[in-house]
């Protein structure tokens, strides 16, 4: 049986939108549990160089985010990373937050839960799942020291992830379906280096290996042609998308899978909020980040006070 | 004596030392970067260098963080 208990506040992910709402329903003197099934951080806790935070010329992901952490937790905010979400139900009175080891009763859920890596979608990606697969160059990229490396996408974050593979791979493909997305000086940086060839134009079709992977199958959209490349471990950065699984039969979500609510943070049910880039809305930056987590926590005080008459 | 076959800077890694921390249990840090013994040793183990790794005897071990296969795991000992 597990045990059940209550907080004013439930936060679902210690992202930069999560820890800011922990420390302002902290300040605010409000029972507050954080709980997060992946990486305290989220899309920032790998990021090496952070120049666009204001306040710092320039921070580590994981520096910034240890430091709103414990800002958090000096103003009473509980975080919990290990204990894994199962299962919600929101329209409850009190809303329940169901994890491995316990039930949490809160009147105030405030969803912050981000975003994921895209897999790649292919029938194969799940036998080569780390075996030739990978999503995290921070974690994996160790791995193929000396090795052929390619990397899938055109973004920011795959560009650094090559710039940043760099340092193991014997050789580096870049592969990406259209043109760069990624800013200037890191496609400059990536092109200067002489280990790495960039394909634009390109799509990878299938995988190839037996029990690794050993190759991968190219389409050339200019050509029209199909090559097969050796390489021993391709990196996906293809996008996000919204880590919403948990909340589809409870909430509306947008056509993208994000959470519909308006600047407030608001959703449609009576004391749950969305914040970050979980929210459906057009600018998601860090920044914009912290803001919904002041926002949703601001009136989410607002909402517990009414409540309590 | 608990092993967690790991390198710095691999947040998972990071991840997997705290709850072993958290619950008060003793481990000893194989740095696969730093030691190529360690990293031979870990691909003897799960068969490949993906970390991290967690053993106690060198042969059951947990890929990755999985509360529930730590704590099984640890049980064992």
């Amino acid at each position: 049986m597990k045990e059940r208990i209550h907080k004013d506040v439930v936060i679902i992910g210690a992202g930069m939108a999560g820890l800011t709402a922990a420390l302002y329903c902290g300040r605010m003197n409000l029972d507050t549990l954080v709980l997060e099934n992946a990486i305290v951080g989220g899309q920032i806790a790998n990021a090496v160089d952070i120049e666009n935070f204001p306040g710092f010329i320039s921070i580590s992901g994981g520096d910034l985010i240890a430091t709103v952490q414990k800002q958090a937790e000096n103003f009473g905010a509980v975080i919990d990373e290990f204990d894994t979400i199962e299962r919600v139900a929101l329209k409850s009175s009190p809303k329940i937050v169901e994890t491995q080891e316990k039930i949490y009763a809160a009147e105030v859920v405030i969803i912050a839960s981000g975003m994921n890596r895209r897999k790649l979608p292919l029938p194969e990606e799940k036998k080569f799942a780390g075996r030739g697969v990978h999503y995290c160059e921070l974690c994996d990229g160790h791995a193929y020291d000396g090795k052929i490396i390619a990397v899938m996408g055109g973004g920011n974050a795959a560009v650094d992830a090559a710039n940043f593979l760099t340092k193991y791979a014997s050789k580096l493909y870049l592969i990406h379906r259209s043109e760069f997305r990624a800013d200037e000086v890191s496609q400059k940086r990536l092109r200067a280096n002489d280990k790495v060839t960039v394909m634009l134009q390109t799509e990878i079709k299938a995988l190839r290996g037996d029990k690794r992977l050993e190759s991968v199958e190219v389409f050339d959209k200019v050509t029209g042609t199909t090559k097969i490349l050796a390489v021993d471990g391709i990196f996906v950065n293809i996008g996000v998308e919204p880590n919403t699984q948990l909340f589809k039969d409870e909430l509306n979500l947008s056509a993208s899978g994000r959470i519909i609510a308006g600047e407030d943070c608001r959703t449609e049910i009576d004391g749950v909020f969305a914040a970050g880039d979980v929210r459906e809305k057009e600018i998601r930056q860090l920044t914009t980040a912290a803001s919904d987590g002041t926002t949703a926590a601001l009136l989410a005080e607002n909402y517990l006070a009414k409540l309590g008459g | 004596m608990v092993k967690v076959y790991s390198f710095d800077g691999c947040p998972w890694c990071d991840k997997v030392k705290k709850y072993l921390t958290a619950r008060g249990v003793e481990y000893e840090v194989r740095d696969i970067e730093e030691n190529a013994d360690f990293a031979a040793e870990c691909e003897k183990i799960s068969g490949d260098l993906t970390v991290p790794v967690t053993t106690i005897d060198g042969k059951n071990f947990v890929l990755g963080f999985d509360k529930r296969k730590i704590d099984e795991l640890l049980a064992t000992a």
